[in-house]
């Protein structure tokens, strides 16, 4: 009964044109992005970058390391927007819609329905990542070779110097790895957009305040002065996904950004539950 | 099949239901009137678990809806005003997702309530191709997918065309007659309640101002209708016996307190009066309904 359940709120989320601008403006993207590596003198730097570092360019410029760069942008702006955009109507378009009643005046629980809401997003938003990863590998060998993979250094949303590279076999499984860890991001972020989606308010609202605590995350992580603080900051956890192009991911320091992530979204789940139970819904 | 006892909303500063005591009999068509804003939609929201109640108890079909919501609402269907369903999805679709939330139904159950509500051939269209009453007709088929025992309707009709209307009309009493489903239909519109309904609740700011049933309503208490050879000298005879204190040409009297019909005809026989029928005025509802309405005090 509750895989039918899910399989017909996936039918609700699927079913809707909306949720595919988000698949549509990421193919866009990423086909700008690719066009312009391709035909300006973008791949300049990283060429020089690996020459510089005794590397054949000719190896490490492929379709893998071009697909490294686009997802990062995407990953930062795009992908935020529209996790948020479906956390934010799970709850609250429906309110608004009406159909909410409807569903409520079925012996259906308040909770086991926001369960069903939230797995619903959390499948989309896993979809979402693997196919900004699929399709940015993919879109790219239109273009570029297969080989190994380069990639600039990051920690926790940041550059941190230097550069890695990766034999064709690794740079596939851990441009594939990073992928599944970005669909952690994508889950926490639609989890917060849900948290105030369960709350009375317009689904745009939801989704403006989700990217509000974010945003102030990302611009209180980046004053050099808290710089000691980093791992206060969601958005310091959210980008832990980068750290599997770092040459050694710490793996110790991943696991708490998992773990703490995980606590992020029981934490936003309980709350929106606990603030849409004791809601009144009325026309 | 409804019962709700000293039921309390408050929302706010503003006393939504004001202590209400309601029961809804099995198989009744039972009305809900009272003007926007009156409770109607409170007392529907309370009966499906959708808004708490600040006190007080409620129980559908045996079940305490706050503590055993699920069981209370496993035959409940409901249809609100302005149905809404998810338009970029077919009826059937949705007919699956919210049926879904009940239990699981079959697809042969689908079908068969599509063909009893009159959409057959247009089950796999896209709700947004639905007109109004093809709509209203979908929201019929989801409230009875489930097989429901209780069915609430809160302002059914709203919306339809005179066709749809005198269509919901009957299928109400269709599904009435047929399957002896219980029906609390909660409309502002008077004439929709007297087409249909045999017992009727009046709330007025929050408050229950009438409980009973429709002729009871309709019935006035103080005036009778005499036909009789001799009408003046009648009257003369029951004004003296002080039985009744006034009449009009129509061949109305209007009784004293506490005089009952039985107690006029009685005087009337005595007396050699021939009494060819004695019958209490009939009132409309729409007079009822706001005599009731203009005398309430609103509620503290």
């Amino acid at each position: 009964m509750f895989l039918l359940q899910l399989k017909h709120e996936l039918w609700k989320l699927f079913g809707k044109k909306r949720t595919y601008i988000g698949f549509g403006a990421f193919l866009f993207a990423q086909l700008a992005v690719i066009l312009l590596f391709r035909y300006t003198k973008a791949t300049m730097a990283i060429r020089r970058a690996l020459e510089g570092g005794g590397y054949p360019a000719d190896d490490f410029l492929t379709a893998g390391t071009i697909a490294t760069q686009v997802v990062l942008p995407i990953a930062f702006l795009l992908l935020p927007l529209y996790v948020a955009l479906v956390g934010g109507d799970l709850v609250a378009k429906e309110t608004e819609d009406g159909t909410m009643r409807m569903i409520l005046a079925r012996p259906i629980s308040r909770l086991r329905l926001l369960t069903l809401k939230w797995l619903a997003g959390a499948l989309f938003s896993f979809a979402l990542s693997l196919l900004l990863g699929g399709f940015g590998w993919l879109l790219a060998s239109l273009w570029f070779p297969q080989g190994g993979l380069f990639s600039l250094q990051f920690d926790g949303g940041g550059p941190a110097g230097g550069f890695a590279v990766f034999g064709a076999a690794e740079g596939a499984w851990r441009y594939a790895a990073a992928h599944v860890l970005l669909a952690t991001k994508a889950i926490t972020v639609l989890s917060l957009a849900f948290l105030f989606s369960c709350f009375n308010m317009k689904p745009a609202a939801a989704t403006i305040l989700a990217l509000s605590v974010l945003f102030a995350n990302v611009i209180f992580m980046n004053i050099p002065w808290f710089a000691d603080y980093k791992s206060w900051f969601l958005t310091h956890h959210l980008n832990l996904w980068q750290w599997m192009f770092l040459q050694t991911p710490p793996g110790a320091r991943m696991a708490e950004s998992l773990s703490l992530l995980v606590g992020f979204n029981a934490t936003f789940f309980v709350v929106g539950a606990a603030a849409f139970q004791v809601r009144d819904l009325k026309s | 099949m409804i019962q709700l006892q000293t039921l309390r909303k408050v929302f706010g500063q503003r006393v939504a239901l004001a202590g209400l005591d309601l029961h809804v009999p099995r198989g009744v068509i039972f009305g809900l009137l009272g003007h926007n804003g009156a409770g109607k939609s409170t007392t529907i929201g309370l009966l499906l678990g959708q808004v708490w109640p600040t006190a007080g108890e409620v129980r559908v079909c045996g079940h305490d809806v706050l503590t055993h919501r699920a069981l209370a609402l496993a035959r409940v269907g409901a249809i609100f005003e302005a149905p809404v369903f998810y338009d970029y999805l077919s009826g059937w679709r949705n007919l699956e997702i919210l049926a879904s939330y009940s239990a699981p139904t079959a697809s042969a159950r689908i079908r068969e309530v599509v063909a009893g509500v009159g959409l057959t051939g247009r089950e796999h269209s896209l709700v947004r191709t639905y007109s109004h009453g093809m709509r209203a007709r979908l929201a019929l088929a989801q409230a009875l997918l489930p097989a429901p025992e209780l069915l609430i309707l809160d302002e059914p009709t709203n919306g339809l065309d005179p066709e749809g209307i005198h269509e919901m009309r009957e299928t109400i009493r269709r599904l009435h007659a047929e399957f002896g489903l219980t029906i609390l239909l909660s409309s502002h519109l008077l004439s929709e309640v007297q087409h249909l309904c045999t017992r009727i609740a009046v709330l007025h700011q929050g408050r229950k101002v009438f409980d009973g049933t429709l002729a009871e309503a309709t019935r006035t208490r103080d005036r009778v209708r005499l036909d009789t050879d001799d009408f003046p000298a009648a009257v003369a005879e029951l004004q003296r016996a002080t039985l009744v204190s006034g009449s009009d040409e129509a061949g109305f009297l209007t009784l004293t307190p506490g005089t009952t019909t039985a107690a006029l005809v009685k005087a009337l026989v005595e007396r050699d009066f021939p009494v060819h029928s004695v019958a209490r005025e009939e009132t409309t509802l729409e007079h009822f309904y706001l005599s009731l309405v203009k005398r309430t005090p609103p509620a503290p």
